[in-house]
This record gives structure tokens, C-alpha cells and sequence, in this order.
């Protein structure tokens, strides 16, 4: 038969749908048991978020964040590498354009602007990532517990810095000045309020695609992942990209904090934390570290958390039934590796048998 | 200034704050042990934290709120251990999966329960002060005037070492942890040692979860954990998975975590997000200077397959 390899091919996203639907359906069991209505529910969050064009818009708009925080973990995921600060970075990085766009705004051309607040933000998260990223290097300390503990840390530093120093004192409510409408990311042509960070983070994700595909940094960080043994064997500067990895991932989810200021808050807001981190692992891990699903991928989990605050508004189902699909999603996906390994395997012993 | 007044409320709320975290890291003690990293201990505080409360408020009974906290952890520990013991999937994923689900999972119910309201508990738990001891001036009646629950918890840390060092269990889960190979061939289930450690390791996080809830705050607020279960995996590495180190971390870290409301009995002026954000900013500290490299177990993390290496 000559279309089975192409159909093996397919196997990875065949699962990953799967796990999706999986936790649709377990979703959809749970709001049953708890008294309320899985159909209708699942019927705002389909016809809202796809079937109208505020609906497409607002998709496309939260996509921006998530393309941008997944390309980054992308690089440390095929590094094997865990950076799970990513919340801490994008708050930091964040703040720092919050604290800077307002200041520049109307002094300089709006490009020049925008270049220096992304740039601003890409460095302020990777700051923020520097501290897990050199004790992992250097001290070998796992980089899962120190990268969550910075995630609190920046909680209370911005926190401190919307409340303190650079408060607006205009304003009652901890904020900090807000970016005048026209100094912000602006609208793309043909669209109501789409931006640019969406392109932002679709040539992002594919300039990750590219690294990996076509380069020798990519190809390390990738021998990295399978093998660390086999990294140092082959003479690879392990240390080196190591650092590479958490690091630029970390300036990525700076970027986003950027991104969300500029494009769509307009502001730096006390209390304000999207958490995107756990959100870009189910994504990321259900694209299976793949640059060009995660594309589509993004658009699907930004298509949740609108259609999640369209169900709280319209189905009085809590917003945070979309974590917890995420929580599943995950779970399963898990899973679903676990019958492909098995079955699949098998299939494969039993081909080579015959 | 009022040194004493500042001794005996972080004492005295210090060992308070550092029951969850001592419970719990008793617990991903000996799940470590055995080699299950489990990342899922903030989600399964969470949910002992909203089962135990949502108990206790509706019997009335700090006991039974205890009691459900501890079973519901024993579900996750098993619903764990399934995934990862016998199906062998990525512990990792599932512990990150079992956290982002947990929040959700008891935002949701909370929400959907309560709405905006934020109901505490009529009944708390009854100080026991022991006879003697907490006669002893400043430090007698802030340690030895505590709940029974407190003390339950300092006499686990006895039983914890005990089984650990002198049991054959204690001596087959170190086994199974360090190298599953060879424990299975000197004749050692290490399915069912791995099966034991989660179990025990869910018990203690749902009664954790439980303890903070029903005992030490008589409320339930979504992300009510605030990263306690991460600390306390730190704090069973930062033990090196031995009971009473484990035990003198967590005692530690809760004095961090009750200082802001020290500084504040004391009267000294420092901006609360300052010290609120010490104990995460210690532990990364504590694990510089004191873990330093290869003191995890060998096998932590690793999925135990018959018949491959």
C-alpha cells in the first residue's frame, strides 16, 4: 500500500485530536453532573467563537500571546529543557514595557516605539529567566521549581512596582499610565482591531520551525533533547545551549507581555495575570512540538478562552471550566501517547515478523 | 521593641503556616523515594483544600472536612499512580495536567456553589495546650498551645522516619528509587512500592490541603495554595528525603511565610510584597546552598518497564 507511511504520519495529530475530544466529552459528563446543560453549552462556545466575527476577531487577537509564548517553549521542549516560568517572564517583561510606552509615547516615530518596547519586553523576561537558567548551568539546580518559584516572585515585584513607584496617582485603582489609543500596536488593514502581534507571533513560531529544521544551533538543541549523554559525547556546548534555550524562551514570554500591553490593554494593571504558561504547554505538547501545527493549535486554544468567557457571560458556566479542559486536555494527551507507543509499536514488531 | 510579641506570633503562626507544607513534603518524600516526581501536589492541595472545606461546612465537622480532604487524596494518589506507574506516561505532564485541572476544577465548583460569597466555618478546632510544656515563659504557650492536628502532624514526622529507616518498606522504597532494576531483581514489587509511596503521598497532600483550609484559615478561596505544593516538593529535596530535615525546612519556611504578619504586630514599616515574596526567594536560596549537585534518586522521574533497561 503505498499511502501507509502518509497515514502514519498522521497518527500524531489523529491522537492529539482524540485527546481533545476525550476531554470535551469528560467536560461535558462533568457539567451534566453538576446541573447544567453541556449542549447548550458547548453551543454558545462553537456559535461565539467561530460562527461570528467579534468572535473570529477576538480569537485572532488573544492568538497573539499564545504563538509568541510557544515558540519559545518549543525551543526548550525539543531541548529538554522545562522552563515553567513563563507567567513570571511575561509579567515582568510586561511591566517593563508598561513602564517605558508610556513614557516614549509621542516622542518619536510610532515604529521606532513599538521596536523599542518589543525589545524592552524581549529583555526584561529574559532578565527574569537569567537567575533558573544560570544555577541550572552552573549548579545543576532543576529548573522546574526554581523557574515556578520566580513566577511568585514577579507576582509581588510587579505588584510592588504598579502599587509603588510607578503607580499612576491619577488613578485610584493600582495602575500605571496608560499608552495613548494611537501610540499602540495598530489594527491590521481589513480588520477591527486585529494587530500585528498575531504576524508577530506566526513569524516567531516559524522562525523556530526554520531553526530547527535548517540550522546547526537547531540541530544541537535537538541532540540536547534526545541525549544529553550524547550531546557532550559529540563535543556540543551543552552549558551554552542550555542557557540559549531557557533564555530565549524566556525573552519570547517578554515579548508576549509586551504584546499584551501594546496591543491589547493598552496599560500595565495591578491583579492582572493571564497564565498563559500551563496554557502554552497544553498547546504546545498537543502540536507535539511541531512549529506548524502549533499555528492552528494557537488559534484553537485562543478560540477556548474566548469562547470560555462567552460561556461564563451566556451559559453561567464559571470562566474557569477553560482551565480545567486545559488540565484534561493535557492529561489525555499523556494518555493518548501511551496507547500509540503500545499499539503502534506493536504493529510495528508484528510488520517486521512478517 | 516588643521582641516577644514578634517571638511568639512567628512562632507561634509560623508552626501553623508550616503544617501544610510538612504534611505534604512527607508525603512527595516518599513518592520521590520511589522515584514519582509528582508535579500534581499543587492540585491535589487544592482539591483536599476545597473537598475538606466544603465538608466541614456542610456537616459541621472539622473531623470529617479532615477525613474527605485525606480520601479525595488518596483518589488523586492512586488516579497518579495509574498514569504513571502502571501506564508509564510522562510524569511531568500529568503532575502540570493534574495542577492546571485542579485550579480550574475547584474555581469552578467554588463559583458555581457559593457564587461571590465567601462563607467561613462556625466551629474551629480546639487549642490543646500541653500540661508543663506550655507553661515554659515566651516560647511554652507559642509552641505547646496548638491544635491536635499540629501535633498529629510533629508525630508523623517520628512515624515517617521510622518506617523510612527501620522497615522493610522504608529499606524497599529507597531501593525503588535508586535503582528499580535491582530491587526488582532482589525480589522487590516495585509496582506495587510505587503504588504505597503515591498513595501516601495523595493521603498527605489532600490532608495538607485539608489542614489549610478547615484548620488554619476556616475558608476556601480559588489558588488558595499559592505555590505550596511546589514548595514543598522543594522542601522534601531540600531534606534530602530524611524526615526531620524535611521537618526543620518546613518549620522554617512557615516563619518565613508568617513574617509579613510579625513585622506588622511589631510595627515595622515595609511594604508587604517584600517579605510575601521570601519564601519563594528562599527556597531558590536554600536549594543553592544547601542541595547542591546529584542528590536527586537515580530513578526519579523514570517510568519502570519489566525487562528494560
Amino acid at each position: 500500500m503505498n499511502n501507509r507511511p502518509s497515514l502514519r504520519a498522521m497518527v500524531p495529530l489523529f491522537s492529539s485530536i482524540l485527546a481533545i475530544v476525550a476531554a470535551f466529552l469528560a467536560g461535558g459528563v462533568f457539567l451534566w453532573l453538576v446541573g447544567k446543560d453541556p449542549l447548550a453549552a458547548y453551543t454558545i462556545l462553537l456559535t461565539r467563537g467561530l460562527g461570528s466575527r467579534l468572535g473570529v476577531t477576538e480569537t485572532l487577537v488573544k492568538m497573539a500571546p499564545l504563538l509568541i509564548v510557544s515558540a519559545g517553549l518549543l525551543i526548550t521542549l525539543k531541548a529538554g529543557v522545562w522552563n515553567i516560568g513563563l507567567d513570571g517572564q511575561f509579567l515582568i517583561g510586561a511591566s517593563m514595557v508598561g513602564v517605558v510606552a508610556p513614557l516614549l509615547a509621542g516622542t518619536m516615530p510610532l515604529a521606532l516605539m513599538l521596536l523599542i518596547c518589543a525589545v524592552v519586553g524581549f529583555t526584561g523576561g529574559l532578565l527574569w529567566g537569567v537567575i533558573p537558567a544560570l544555577l541550572k548551568v552552573f549548579y545543576g539546580l532543576n529548573e522546574i521549581i526554581t523557574t515556578i518559584m520566580m513566577n511568585f516572585v514577579a507576582v509581588y515585584v510587579t505588584s510592588w512596582l504598579v502599587k509603588g513607584p510607578f503607580k499612576d496617582p491619577g488613578v485610584v485603582a493600582p495602575q500605571m499610565a496608560t499608552i495613548p489609543p494611537e501610540y499602540r500596536l495598530p489594527p491590521l488593514p481589513f480588520t477591527d482591531r486585529v494587530h500585528a502581534g498575531v504576524l508577530v507571533g506566526i513569524v516567531a513560531v516559524l522562525l523556530v520551525y526554520g531553526l530547527f529544521h535548517s540550522s546547526t544551533l537547531g540541530f544541537e538543541l535537538t541532540v540536547l533533547g534526545r541525549s544529553k549523554k550524547a550531546a557532550l559525547h559529540a563535543g556540543m556546548p551543552v552549558n551554552r545551549l542550555t542557557l540559549a534555550a531557557l533564555l530565549l524562551s524566556a525573552g519570547l514570554a517578554g515579548l508576549a507581555g509586551a504584546n499584551d500591553v501594546l496591543g491589547v490593554k493598552g496599560l500595565f494593571q495591578g491583579e492582572w495575570n493571564p497564565e498563559y504558561g500551563l496554557t502554552g504547554f497544553a498547546l504546545v505538547f498537543l502540536a507535539r512540538l511541531n512549529g506548524l501545527l502549533v499555528i492552528p493549535f494557537a488559534y484553537f486554544f485562543a478560540f477556548l478562552l474566548f469562547g470560555g468567557e462567552m460561556m461564563a457571560r451566556t451559559a453561567k458556566i464559571p470562566a474557569f471550566y477553560v482551565p480545567m479542559l486545559e488540565g484534561m486536555m493535557l492529561i489525555f494527551f499523556a494518555l493518548s501517547m501511551y496507547i500509540e507507543r503500545r499499539y503502534l509499536h506493536r504493529a510495528e514488531r508484528v510488520e517486521k515478523i512478517i | 521593641m516588643n521582641v516577644e510579641a514578634l517571638l511568639t506570633v512567628l512562632l507561634g503562626s509560623g508552626l501553623v503556616a508550616a503544617v501544610p507544607l510538612l504534611l505534604a513534603a512527607l508525603g512527595e518524600t516518599f513518592a520521590e523515594r520511589a522515584g514519582l516526581l509528582n508535579l500534581g501536589l499543587e492540585g491535589m492541595m487544592l482539591i483536599g483544600a476545597f473537598t475538606g472545606f466544603f465538608v466541614a461546612l456542610r456537616t459541621g465537622s472539622i473531623l470529617l472536612g479532615l477525613l474527605a480532604g485525606l480520601m479525595i487524596g488518596l483518589v488523586l494518589g492512586l488516579f497518579f499512580g495509574l498514569l504513571t506507574i502502571t501506564l508509564g506516561v510522562d510524569q511531568v505532564i500529568v503532575g502540570l495536567g493534574l495542577t492546571l485541572f485542579a485550579g480550574g476544577l475547584t474555581g469552578f465548583l467554588f463559583r458555581d456553589i457559593f457564587g461571590s460569597r465567601f462563607p467561613t466555618l462556625a466551629t474551629s478546632s480546639p487549642r490543646l495546650p500541653i500540661p508543663l510544656l506550655s507553661a515554659i515563659p515566651i516560647i511554652g504557650s507559642a509552641i505547646f498551645n496548638q491544635r491536635p492536628m499540629v501535633y498529629v502532624a510533629w508525630l508523623l514526622v517520628i512515624v515517617f522516619a521510622f518506617i523510612l529507616a527501620r522497615t522493610r518498606f522504608g529499606l524497599e522504597l529507597r531501593a525503588t528509587g535508586e535503582n528499580p532494576l535491582a530491587a526488582d531483581a532482589a525480589g522487590v514489587n516495585v509496582f506495587r512500592i510505587r503504588y504505597l509511596a503515591i498513595s501516601i503521598g495523595g493521603i498527605m497532600a489532600g490532608l495538607a490541603g485539608a489542614f489549610l483550609s478547615v484548620i488554619d484559615l476556616n475558608f476556601f478561596v480559588p489558588g488558595m495554595t499559592v505555590g505550596q505544593g511546589f514548595i514543598a516538593i522543594a522542601v522534601a529535596m531540600l531534606g534530602k528525603w530524611r524526615p526531620y530535615r524535611v521537618f526543620l525546612g518546613a518549620v522554617l519556611f512557615g516563619i518565613l511565610r508568617s513574617l509579613s504578619n510579625g513585622l506588622q504586630v511589631i510595627g515595622v514599616d515595609i511594604r508587604p510584597e517584600f517579605v510575601l515574596m521570601l519564601p519563594y526567594l528562599g527556597i531558590i536560596l536554600a536549594l543553592v546552598v544547601l542541595a547542591g549537585r546529584t542528590s536527586l534518586p537515580a530513578a526519579l522521574g523514570v517510568p519502570y518497564e519489566r525487562g528494560r533497561k
